[in-house]
This record gives C-alpha cells, sequence and structure tokens, in this order.
C-alpha cells in the first residue's frame, strides 16, 4: 500500500483498528477529539464499536469491563482527561488488565490550555492513580511512530497483561506526515480463557475467572504487589526501547530529550554540526522502562561535561536522567511550557551557555 | 495540440483552451479560464504561464486537512506579490492548530489584510467570529479569502454568513488532496462535496487539486493528483481552477502535462524542526 496523508490523530486510530482493536470509548477533549471523530465513521465500517461515554472516569471503566472479558480496547484523551480516568487505570493495572490509553497531552495543570506540552511525564510515569504500580508508557517523536507504537501496545499490553499509555503531545495529534500501516505488527489476540470473565459456556469450564483489583488478605495483596513489580522488572529487562543520534562523535554534551521536543533537538544537533559543534542525543522511545543504562553509558563516555535533560515541562523526565547518570557529570534542564515549543536556535543557545556553565566540569573523562 | 479560441464575453474575455480528448478527456471543462478586466480584476501570474483568476470573495472548502489554509495563504501571498488589494478571514472554528492566524504576522508584513479572532483568543477553545468578517464580506477587496474549516462541521459556520454573502460574486473552491483518508475516492469527493454545500447552504463553484504528501511528495503524485482531479471535474461537471506544486518541484515538473494553471506552494504552516518560511 503506498503512503496516505493523515493528521496523528486519525492515524492513531486506524492503527487500532489495524492492530484488530474494535472497541472504542472516549469523551471530547482537544487536542485529542479527532480520533473519535475519525473512529466514528471507521468502525462502523470494520463491525466495531465506539461508544462516547458520559465522562472519562466512566470511560476508563467501559475500557475496565471491554479488557476484563477479554477484547482488545482502548481510549484517548488529553491531559485532564487522563487525570479522571486514573482512577479506572489503578483498577485495571490492580486486576492485570491488558489496555492501551492514548494521551496526546496539554498544558497544565489544571485545564491550562489546548497547546503541546509534556507536563504529564510524572503522571504517567510515576502513577496517576493510587497504589503501586506502573503503566508501560511509549513516546512516539512522529506520526508514523505513533502508528508503529499504538500496534506494538496490543500485544505488549496483553504480554504483560498491563495498561500501555502512548504519551503523545499536542503536535503529536495535530501534525500531518505521510505514513504507511505496517502489516507485520498485527497481531492475534492471544488466548485469555486463562483469566478473562469471558463465559464459561464459549470456554467450556467449570472454573468461574474473577477479574478484581481488591485483596482483604495483606498477605495476598502483599503476594499481588510483588508479582506486579516482578512484571515491572521484567519489562526493564526485555522491552526498553530508545533512540541514540550522533553519539558516536565526540560530544561534550549530551542531550536527553523525548517526543517531538527530540525532533527540534535533532534539527539544533545538525545545525550545530555545521558549526563544528557535536552534540550527542538519547531519545527514550519507553519512558516507562526507562533507558537507564543507555543514559548512564552515554554519560559515562570521555569527554562528556554535561546531561541536559530537555522538554515541554518545567522539569520532570530530569529527575530520571539525573538518577541514571549518578553523578557521573551534571545533569541540568531546559525546557518551555505552556504551549511553547522551543526552536532549534533557543536550544543550540541553552546548549551553548550551558556547557559554558560547566566548563569547569571533568565530566566523566576522570 | 492546443487550440484556444478567445471570444468577447458581457464584460471581458473569454478564453477557452481546448486539447486533445484523447489525451486530457476533462480538458474542455477543466481549463476554462475567464478573463474579466476592470479596476477588481483579479490576475494572478503562475508558473506554467496560465492564470487563475479569482475575484471577489474566494471560500476555500473541503475535507479535514485537505491543505485549505496552505493554499489560501499561498493564494493571498502571489495575489499580493501581483499588486493585488488582497484580504483574508481565518474561519476555522473546528481545528485548533495550524490555522491561518499563526502565520498572520507573516501575511500582515506583506500588507495582507488578515482577520482573525482578538489576540487574547488566539487560542482559546472556543469558535470565535471575528465581526470584522461581516464588513469584510460587505466590502469586499479585490481578492478576499475565507478559509473555512474541515468537513461540513467546518462549513456550517458558512450558512450563517448566508445573508451577507447573498447578491456577491462569490467562487466557493473544494480543496482536494487524495493522499487525504475519505477523499482517495471521486465517489469520497462528491460525498464530501454533498456535505459541504448541505451544511453551508451554498453551492461549490470549482475544484481545486491540491495532491501532496508534504515533503515526501514526488513528481508521480503531482501527475497521479491531476489526472485525479480532472476525472472529479468530469463526474462532477465542476471546473477545474488550477492545481498546486510545491515550489521546490516545479523545476522538475512537465507543465505541458497540464491544462490548468498551476499555484505554486511556498509552505507557511511549519513544525517547529523544519525550516520555516
Amino acid at each position: 500500500m503506498g503512503k496516505i496523508l493523515m493528521k496523528g490523530n486519525e492515524a492513531i486510530g486506524e492503527a487500532a483498528v489495524r492492530a484488530g482493536c474494535l472497541s472504542y470509548f472516549a469523551y471530547p477533549i482537544t487536542p485529542q477529539s479527532e480520533v473519535s471523530e475519525y473512529l466514528a465513521r471507521r468502525m462502523p465500517e470494520v463491525g466495531g464499536v465506539f461508544l462516547q461515554g458520559e465522562s472519562e472516569v466512566a470511560v476508563s471503566y467501559m475500557i475496565f469491563g471491554a479488557v476484563g472479558c477479554g477484547a482488545r480496547a482502548f481510549t484517548t484523551s488529553s491531559s485532564p482527561g487522563i487525570s479522571l480516568m486514573s482512577e479506572g487505570i489503578s483498577y485495571i493495572a490492580g486486576a492485570e488488565l491488558p489496555a492501551v490509553f492514548i494521551n496526546i497531552q496539554r498544558g497544565g495543570p489544571g485545564l491550562g490550555g489546548i497547546l503541546p506540552s509534556q507536563g504529564d511525564y510524572f503522571q504517567s510515569t510515576k502513577g496517576g492513580g493510587h497504589g503501586d504500580y506502573h503503566l508501560m508508557v511509549m513516546a512516539p517523536a512522529g506520526v508514523q511512530e505513533a502508528v508503529e507504537m499504538v500496534m506494538m501496545a496490543f500485544p505488549l499490553a496483553e504480554k504483560y497483561r498491563n495498561p500501555v499509555m502512548i504519551l503523545g503531545d499536542g503536535l503529536i495529534g495535530q501534525m500531518m506526515e505521510p505514513i504507511t500501516f505496517p502489516d507485520h505488527l498485527r497481531t492475534e489476540p492471544p488466548n485469555k480463557d486463562e483469566w478473562a470473565s469471558n463465559g464459561m459456556d464459549t470456554r467450556k469450564s467449570s472454573k468461574p475467572n474473577l477479574v478484581k483489583s481488591l485483596f482483604l488478605d495483606p498477605k495476598e495483596l502483599n503476594a499481588h504487589n510483588l508479582l506486579l513489580k516482578a512484571k515491572y522488572e521484567r519489562m526493564k529487562k526485555e522491552d526498553v526501547r530508545y533512540e541514540p543520534y550522533n553519539i558516536d562523535s565526540d560530544y561534550q554534551i549530551l542531550i536527553v530529550s523525548y517526543g517531538t521536543m527530540s525532533r527540534v533537538c535533532k534539527t539544533a544537533i545538525d545545525n550545530m554540526k555545521e558549526d563544528g559543534m557535536e552534540v550527542g542525543m538519547i531519545r527514550p522511545q519507553t519512558l516507562f522502562p526507562f533507558p537507564e543504562a543507555a543514559i548512564h553509558d552515554a554519560a559515562s563516555k570521555a569527554g562528556c561535561r554535561v546531561v541536559v535533560s530537555i522538554e515541554m515541562s518545567v522539569g520532570q523526565m530530569v529527575e530520571d536522567v539525573e538518577r541514571c547518570v549518578r553523578g557521573k557529570c551534571p545533569v541540568e534542564w531546559y525546557g518551555k511550557c505552556g504551549g511553547e515549543v522551543p526552536t532549534p536556535e533557543e536550544i543550540a543557545g541553552a546548549v551553548r551557555s550551558l556547557l559554558e556553565k560547566n566548563a569547569g566540569s571533568f565530566g566523566a573523562k576522570y | 495540440m492546443t487550440k484556444i479560441k478567445i471570444k468577447n464575453s458581457y464584460n471581458g474575455l473569454f478564453i477557452r483552451v481546448l486539447t486533445r480528448r484523447s489525451r486530457f478527456r476533462s480538458a474542455k471543462l477543466t481549463a476554462t479560464l475567464y478573463h474579466r478586466g476592470g479596476r477588481l480584476g483579479g490576475f494572478i501570474l503562475n508558473f506554467n504561464g496560465m492564470k487563475i483568476h479569482l475575484r471577489g470573495i474566494v471560500i476555500l472548502v473541503g475535507n479535514f486537512g485537505s491543505g485549505k489554509t496552505e493554499v489560501a495563504i499561498n493564494l493571498a501571498v502571489n495575489g499580493r506579490r501581483e499588486g493585488l488589494n488582497v484580504r483574508i478571514a481565518d474561519l476555522d472554528l473546528v481545528t485548533r492548530y495550524f490555522r491561518t492566524r499563526e502565520v498572520r504576522r507573516f501575511l500582515s508584513n506583506l500588507g495582507i489584510e488578515v482577520v482573525v479572532p482578538a489576540e487574547k483568543y488566539l487560542h482559546a477553545d472556543l469558535p470565535i467570529l471575528s465581526p470584522a468578517i461581516a464588513g469584510m464580506i460587505r466590502r469586499p477587496g479585490q481578492l478576499t479569502l475565507l478559509d473555512a474549516g474541515g468537513d461540513d462541521i467546518g462549513a456550517t459556520v458558512l450558512a450563517t454568513l448566508a445573508d451577507f454573502l447573498k447578491d456577491k460574486s462569490v467562487h466557493m473552491l473544494q480543496v482536494v488532496n487524495p493522499f487525504r483518508p475519505f477523499t482517495d475516492t471521486v465517489k469520497g469527493c462528491l460525498k464530501i462535496r454533498d456535505e459541504i454545500e448541505k451544511a453551508s447552504k451554498m453551492t461549490i463553484t470549482g475544484i481545486v487539486g491540491n495532491a501532496n504528501l508534504i515533503d515526501e511528495t514526488t513528481i508521480e503524485d503531482i501527475y497521479g493528483g491531476y489526472d485525479f482531479v480532472s476525472e472529479l471535474s468530469r463526474e462532477s461537471g465542476l471546473p477545474l481552477m488550477f492545481i498546486t506544486a510545491a515550489v521546490e518541484l516545479l523545476p522538475k515538473i512537465d507543465m505541458k502535462r497540464f491544462s490548468c494553471p498551476v499555484l505554486p506552494i511556498r509552505r507557511q504552516l511549519v513544525l517547529p524542526w523544519q525550516k520555516g518560511r
């Protein structure tokens, strides 16, 4: 199939259909409403369902019900909507269910604004809802990658029986890029008879499957949490994804950046290279599990004097970067929020001044 | 083989270009060019020597992401460079990103009058229509461009302007990119035409071919897109007003292949990591 020009939000909807997901529940919010508009047309064509909930809270429990019965289901929303869903997300993680949540972030906190932001890093990677749980979080940097991540999200959610979140921003949702749908990423859902509440007649079993997140016995709850923890540790071993950029050069400064922000950084890195200045970058594609070793190794490279986390927030991922660099060299933050996207020139300016500020840093060399 | 017939019409020249039907079956329909003289005559010169004549009010409609805004901006810039008095209004109440308002300063600096909501409401998630639009329609400039929102939903706003638009000379052009979902077939384009006409309570008067895959567009895409909109023109009975092509592609394109004008597109709505104007 040839390329087609799609808006990120439309492409996300189509990717879910191509991944074999026929259940979509959502409540509209800018800047992701086009996913619902697209699927309102598309789902009936493929025999699927789009049901608009009366609120995001309702939507999260529609997802709970659908995936609890063994269906592939997903929803899309934007920052304030994800906050409302957080209770349901915690229940879904607690009940070990494979659901896909897509957050096309806008500026916050509160109602914030409708322009792109990366202010939901903490919410996505550290919880959002209550209790000891993690989402697997993937962050696309473009429409094509968003398509691929959506198609990968369903089997990954099923592999871990854990919710997966795609963390995009308003630009990912609204921009248009030529894309193709990779058929090889389409997977058949696994057999869910072991745990899904999918009807005893159909699976010819005498054992009822109970989908729940309630464990009143403290020993049982402790064991359940340890089981979840083991799952997150397995994610860290098997499903860390990142993209290194200009990492073989003799860089003195290392950028860590994700999503659309990383694309501005790439342009800045290319421009600085033309001016004879080398800058390396690690772009986490999974924010949980985080590419801890890759960042540590890149920061440990001889000559690297400073690491900067560049984000469209006032500094959230920088805390994880600091944790990974483990004191090998100073860690700084640069960014903007509220909908303003730093330009390549602003990034180059920040990189130069941070390098100057840390000129005395011996970096990892010593 | 191209024949050009010229005859006088009511208030100017009427030019019809006929090409061999075997090569461009729809050419007779697609290449009807009107040149009306007079002070208000809107002429925009184009790369292939043919001229896009648009006079008075030009409304751009089409499905989501068909490229209405980029076409409107480039028409405005080209018109202004030809010395026309140009006005452009952002009627997009549907989408929230990549709208005319984002390049308002660039257009204003060229001397184009830009009508957008007040600065403090530029990013409000509200359907704000500037009251200046009604005045602009009442007293249109030599070229007055109205950039509507996508689909029938985006075109609904036009129905509210119906009182102001009646008795005016109005071109309502459907922008078509066959590389977009839902307009990759002639049937799909006709369906959207019908929906837009119903929602706007207005009639589409022409087609604009805007085949592109942004920076991955090839010459073949432009040729294929031209053939597609030519067929659409034949099926719909609507004239093909012009097609578009990115300025970078123009030197490689065989202009003789087209029997309609080509509007050169210099992309203005670029992403933060791309080089701007």
